[in-house]
């Protein structure tokens, strides 16, 4: 079986632009295989379908993983893989019923609470693998280029958590116009 | 109203309703979604992240608890202080039901008050 590889980036906020891109993919018989690196996505090239892809935001381990992967399976939800925190899954599109994998705003917000949880502990984890303890960088000042670089992950890490928090924002309003 | 230990879970929403009542009798996530479904009659459909969340914080607030497994599946039911909840919730309901009119007596009233035509 053929496989195609593909090369992309999303950000963390973009996780509604990724499923829409992947069920692009799959009109086109592109189906999603693995995801062997972040930005990388393989494909089984097939038949074209009607698929609907959804990314959650999980860090369960052993039992807990295994009764949630399960669910999901049990709904009709098949996993694809996983990315740094995120799961993949897919479901066939049957008529005009378009399915989700939450069913109301509050737990969809409680999804982006976790990615946001996430990127605000591995900030200072990160910090402190590229600065020794005087608070200067470990790459020596005479190195510009990388600190430019940590400046602008720096930088995109900040502009992530305030997307983010903007999007919960949003949800929490439609929420409570909605109730 | 008596402050009682079930008031700080009180009112449930409907959908967390639905998923306590399913847990009367032990039952998997997904037979809970299916249950949900069948008695409100299909108004609470359930997707599986939302009750493998519900399920979770239910869980942590003591409400329902793991009985066993079936295979990969985790098995809730009910504990005592979820059926307290229940049963308080229950008691709201009957409330809310003997302030409610027939449908048609609410356009009845209408007529009747000054100031609407």
């Amino acid at each position: 079986m053929k496989k195609i590889r593909k090369y992309k980036w999303f950000w963390a906020w973009q996780d509604e632009k990724e499923e829409a891109w992947l069920s692009e993919m799959a009109k086109q018989g592109l189906h999603l295989e693995s995801l062997p690196f972040p930005g990388i996505y393989e494909f089984r090239k097939g038949d074209p379908g009607d698929y609907i892809y959804r990314l959650d935001f999980q860090s369960l381990q052993g039992k807990d993983r295994e009764s949630y992967l399960q669910l999901f399976d049990d709904a009709g939800w098949e996993h694809i893989g996983d990315m740094g925190g995120w799961v993949y899954f897919r479901h066939l599109v049957n008529g005009s019923e378009i399915p989700d994998i939450y069913s109301d705003l509050e737990s969809k917000i409680g999804k982006y609470q976790r990615i946001l949880v996430a990127l605000a502990i591995f900030l200072p984890i990160m910090i402190f693998l590229t600065h020794d303890s005087e608070g200067v960088t470990r790459f020596g000042s005479w190195f510009i280029i990388v600190e430019l670089l940590q400046a602008i992950l720096y930088l995109l890490w900040a502009f992530a958590m305030v997307r983010l928090f903007l999007r919960i924002n949003t949800l929490k309003k439609k929420n409570n116009e909605s109730s | 109203m008596a402050q009682t230990s079930t008031d700080k879970h009180l009112p449930l929403t409907e959908a967390t309703f639905y998923i306590l009542l399913a847990l009367v009798t032990p039952k998997h996530g997904y037979a809970v979604m299916q249950e949900a479904e069948e008695v409100s009659q299909g108004t609470i459909q359930l997707a599986p992240g939302t009750i493998y969340g519900a399920l979770s914080s239910l869980e942590k607030s003591k409400l329902i608890t793991m009985v066993g497994t079936e295979g990969r599946r985790k098995i809730y039911q009910v504990t005592e202080l979820g059926k307290h909840v229940l049963r308080d919730q229950i008691h709201r309901y009957q409330i809310m039901l003997e302030n409610s009119v027939n449908e048609s007596d609410l356009w009845a009233a209408n007529t009747t008050e000054e100031g609407v035509s």
